[in-house]
């Protein structure tokens, strides 16, 4: 006899399980903080950006256990909260959501990525939560701060239209590149730095041969790269992920193209594991970062020994602009002297704050002017060229 | 010019094969099972985990590692089919749907929970270029080419001759005779199961080298892909699922080459809703079961 279950057990049995669920966030929430300053951090920690969610979560970790030892913000310690982001923009605003409805966060730290970045700028608008980014480089994320619109929003990370100029410059210029194929990520990470290229590369004689966009988890280029090694293109310019550029330069090798064509652009071509991935098609290549480990200044090189012992590894960008954001906050926060939101907005927008790659501060559309550092791999290890700061020309209204 | 159309024909070839491997093993579970394996790609990645921990945590070398990531996957499909996939026998079709939906999310989830989110780098296999008619790939693809064909002569082989492969023909034709005449549909359910696990696990090792990247979610879009090749092919019909696969293969190639690489996912779901309206019943012959 096969034992039935009644419609009505079900249904009860299933009520009471969800309630028994939410059952702690039905409960007024304990009255917060005047004893903790409440900081939330999205990033993803799972889908193709996951490595960079690690790095950066973990910077941001490491900032506040430095404050939190040093006996915290006026006496007040930092309570982080994560949110994953997974990635996308749907996620990271239901992250964001939940940080700042359950748990009552002040101040949200996030994303990584442009397109999540974007999404979530309206919601930490709308509840008056500081937004600060710390690692997403689509300019249009400043046109539309301070000035341009959302007044909570501040970038503490150069722009792309920084990285697209001095990428172009150095690739004309230093390197005599004429004839350039394009293959970025399909997101607006890729695509916009991109079109700053296109804005950029006529004045350095500069043509685009081919352009093809790679949806995140692509594995398969050799299609594309086939084409590009046919057209002649003298480099390619690859906005990517790092988890792609190991592939990308592996399949080089396999079509022919390792040693012949180098990649200039970003996608942490500086980290060792993707040198020693394919470490002929990674020679020569061109890259502009807003940090990597071997930028030679006692604050950055304090950070990296640091990050290294606690962590059992080498940091990478993300984590060390993360790190920077958490120190920059805390810094506001202290001269704000109160963490009421309105005040420590204001706080930053006057802030000058010594970073490890130059001093900090925001313009009138909250964009930190920060210096991209341009490097070349050289011998299979990446070779600091110089650091280069542009103005950023915002549309006018 | 023809050399590069012929180029990307043979890259689609490559690429066809890893599909065929994978797709074969679903259309063979659908054959037995009449339920559409949405767990597939579970297996795919499991594979390659199972091949990576090997490699990573015990330092065995690459070809130990395929034997360890196909074992593994087996053991993770005996339980599944014990305690899940048996059940479906005679079930209706929406419970193979929603069983197999999570399973697919049960093993994903557990693999991110225990390795974490982030990809990892898959360090074995073959990666030098070789070179095959005046073109170069990897010495993985090209082993990944032979092992394809060898899976398929050896699954016409088994299917026609073996005592299993009789048996899986006649569960997948009639499940009622067969349990007239004697045959444990259970146990040939089980069997099935198990082998076209291991089939898409074998694809994800031998397929590592070249993707370079394993993480949990990585057998979702696998799934995605397959589904258009077993309908395109035929659901159960084998020998129609290697042609589908090669020619979704290729179709991905040209489309990645002269519309945009950006376009390649599109393909497979534009061929599977292009089949679904004109040729339901797959591009090959309709009786045709193995």
């Amino acid at each position: 006899m096969r034992k039935v279950i009644s419609r009505r057990a079900l249904c009860f049995t299933t009520a009471v399980l969800a309630l028994a669920a939410a059952g702690p966030n039905l409960a007024p929430p304990a009255v917060a903080a005047d004893e903790s300053i409440r900081l939330g951090v999205v990033a993803p920690m799972s889908g193709p950006n996951a490595r960079y969610g690690s790095f950066s979560t973990r910077g941001a970790q490491l900032a506040v256990k430095e404050i939190n030892d040093a006996g915290g913000i006026g006496g007040r310690k930092i309570e982080i909260f994560t949110g994953d982001s997974q990635g996308t923009p749907v996620e990271g605003v239901s992250a964001t959501r939940r940080l700042i409805d359950s748990d009552k966060v002040d101040y949200i730290i996030g994303d990584v990525s442009s397109s999540v970045t974007l999404a979530m700028q309206p919601v930490a608008e709308d509840a008056g939560i500081l937004l600060l980014n710390a690692a997403s480089s689509n300019p249009k994320i400043t046109y539309g701060a301070g000035i341009g619109g959302y007044k909570w929003t501040f970038r503490n990370y150069p722009t792309d239209e920084n990285r697209a100029l001095i990428v172009a410059k150095y690739a004309a210029e230093q390197r005599g590149f004429t004839k350039f194929a394009v293959l970025s990520v399909d997101s607006d990470y890729g695509r916009s730095a991109i079109e700053f290229t296109k804005k950029y590369l006529p004045q350095f004689k500069g043509e685009i041969l081919t352009e093809d966009y790679y949806k995140e988890g692509e594995v398969d280029f050799r299609s594309v790269l086939a084409k590009i090694r046919d057209s002649g293109a003298q480099a390619i310019i690859l906005y990517g992920l790092v988890d792609t550029t190991p592939i990308i330069a592996r399949q080089m090798t396999e079509v022919g193209l390792a040693g012949k064509v180098p990649l200039i652009g970003n996608g942490e071509f500086n980290a060792p594991s993707n040198i020693k991935a394919a470490p002929r098609a990674m020679e020569g290549a061109v890259e502009a970062a807003a940090w990597l480990p071997a930028w030679d200044s006692p604050k950055s090189k304090a950070f990296v020994d640091t990050f290294t012992a606690a962590y059992k590894e080498g940091p990478n960008n993300h984590a060390y602009v993360h790190w920077e954001t958490v120190h920059l906050l805390a810094q506001a926060i202290k001269e704000a002297g109160s963490p009421n939101r309105e005040k420590v907005r204001e706080a930053l927008s006057r802030i000058k704050y010594a970073s490890a790659v130059g001093d900090v501060t925001f313009d009138d559309h909250n964009q930190a002017k920060l210096p991209m550092i341009l490097l070349q791999i050289e011998g299979g290890k990446p070779s600091v060229k110089g650091a280069y700061t542009a103005d950023i020309k915002y549309p006018s209204k | 010019m023809f050399s590069t159309l012929l180029e990307q024909i043979i890259n689609g070839i490559v690429t066809g094969s890893v599909y065929a491997i994978v797709a074969v093993g679903m259309t063979m579970i659908f054959g037995v099972l009449r339920a559409i394996n949405f767990a597939h790609g579970e297996y795919y990645m499991l594979g390659t985990f199972g091949a990576w921990v090997a490699i990573d945590y015990f330092e065995l070398s690459y070809e130990v590692s395929i034997v360890v990531g196909v074992l593994s996957t087996i053991v993770v499909a005996y339980v599944v089919g014990k305690l899940v996939m048996q059940r479906m026998v005679g079930a209706p079709a929406e419970a193979g749907v929603l069983a197999t939906l999570g399973i697919a999310l049960v093993l994903q989830n557990t693999v991110i929970l225990v390795f974490g989110g982030g990809y990892k780098f898959f360090s074995g296999g073959y990666i030098e270029p070789v070179s095959l008619l005046g073109f170069t790939m990897a010495q993985q693809r090209l082993l990944i080419l032979v092992v394809s064909l060898l899976v398929f002569v050896g699954l016409e082989l088994m299917v026609t001759y073996s005592r299993m492969g009789k048996s899986m023909r006649a569960v997948s034709q009639n499940i009622e005779c067969c349990e007239v005449v004697g045959i444990d549909v259970s146990q040939v359910v089980l069997r099935t199961f198990v082998l076209g696990a291991a089939l898409a696990a074998l694809s994800g090792v031998l397929t590592a080298p070249v993707n370079v990247n394993v993480y949990g979610g990585m057998g979702e879009l696998i799934t995605f892909k397959t589904l258009p090749i077993i309908i395109m092919g035929g659901l159960g019909n084998v020998r129609g699922t290697f042609f589908a696969a090669m020619l979704l293969g290729i179709a991905e190639s040209l489309v990645a080459t002269y519309v945009g690489l950006q376009f390649r996912d599109t393909v497979g779901f534009v061929t599977l809703i292009l089949t679904l309206m004109w040729r339901p019943h797959g591009l090959f012959s309709t009786q045709a079961r193995f």
